[in-house]
């Protein structure tokens, strides 16, 4: 237990540590010769006009909820099928029924969101 | 006080909890706050993991860090507002707000003193396992585990009516 965290402290670190490290002599090495051009914003190479900040569609955020819904959904997946071979030998097929049933739910809720066009882009 | 491992990690992952919190009052970019309460829930999911509950880590990860700050971004995206790199003055809004969470802040410590969470005892909860939990939540609590899938529901839809409303606006 103690060493598989340890492993993955390891690798945490390593994770951070690698572009900070790559950045850092990236820019020991890299010449340094700003010019005005080159502090405007990128924008697919063409000059930004107006603010950085607009105001998005509210249809992202659609987007955005149907995520964290069907996010929660796979979490109840995950304990369910660790625990699938257990609860098959006690409960029977009843466990694949149970989570059938709770995926149609959602399966309803996407529908919905289906026939309103909310997948859609117009 | 013995030093070892899991000590100085839970001193980096309090440290990086407390300090993205207030980090995300104190900054004055909406964005740059949304990161730091990102921080503040990560850090917790390692506190978790020092806890000896990895499967509450990774659904922190995966709800808080993951989906609530997308959704938190998202939010931000969509509303017009103006950043402002000012900082409010002192005022007795404030001094009565400080009032307030200080007195909390008393209270909590003192019911801390009065209950300790250590029991001087065995640890009564067995090692945690995954099968216990999907027995629990398959077996014994079926009804609102469906339950749970229709709230699910009446979110998304609810979600999709109310934004339909604003778009056609």
């Amino acid at each position: 237990m103690e060493k598989s965290y340890l492993s993955l402290a390891i690798f945490f670190l390593l994770g951070i540590a690698l572009p900070m490290v790559a950045l850092f002599f990236g820019r020991l090495l890299r010449p340094h010769r700003p010019l005005p051009e080159k502090a405007i914003t990128y924008e697919s190479g063409v000059d930004p006009t107006g603010d950085s900040w607009v105001q998005f569609h509210v249809r992202y955020y659609l987007f955005a909820l149907l995520f964290v819904i069907f996010d929660v959904e796979a979490v109840f997946l995950y304990p369910w099928a660790v625990s699938y071979d257990l609860l098959r030998t006690e409960m029977g097929l009843f466990i694949l029924v149970e989570m059938t049933i709770f995926v149609l739910f959602l399966l309803i809720g996407l529908i919905y969101a289906w026939k309103k066009k909310v997948l859609e882009w117009r | 006080m013995n030093i070892n491992g899991e000590f100085i990690a839970f001193f980096i992952f309090s440290v990086l909890a407390i300090g993205g919190a207030v980090f995300m009052i104190n900054l004055t970019r909406v964005m740059h706050m949304a990161l730091a309460l990102a921080f503040t829930f990560f850090s917790i999911a390692g506190l978790y993991v020092l806890l000896d509950a990895p499967f509450l880590a990774v659904i922190q990860i995966l709800i808080y860090t993951g989906a609530v700050s997308i959704l938190m971004i998202f939010g931000i995206m969509l509303t017009k507002h103006k950043d402002e790199d000012k900082v409010a003055p002192f005022t007795v809004h404030k001094l009565l707000s400080l009032l307030g969470v200080g007195g909390f802040l008393a209270i909590v410590i003192w019911i801390i003193y009065r209950n300790p969470f250590f029991s001087t005892g065995e640890p009564q909860a067995a090692a945690f396992k995954v099968t216990d939990l999907g027995k629990a939540m398959f077996k014994t609590y079926m009804i609102p585990f469906e339950v749970t899938s229709i709230l699910l529901l009446v979110a998304l839809i609810g979600a999709i009516v109310l934004a339909k409303r604003e778009e056609k606006k």
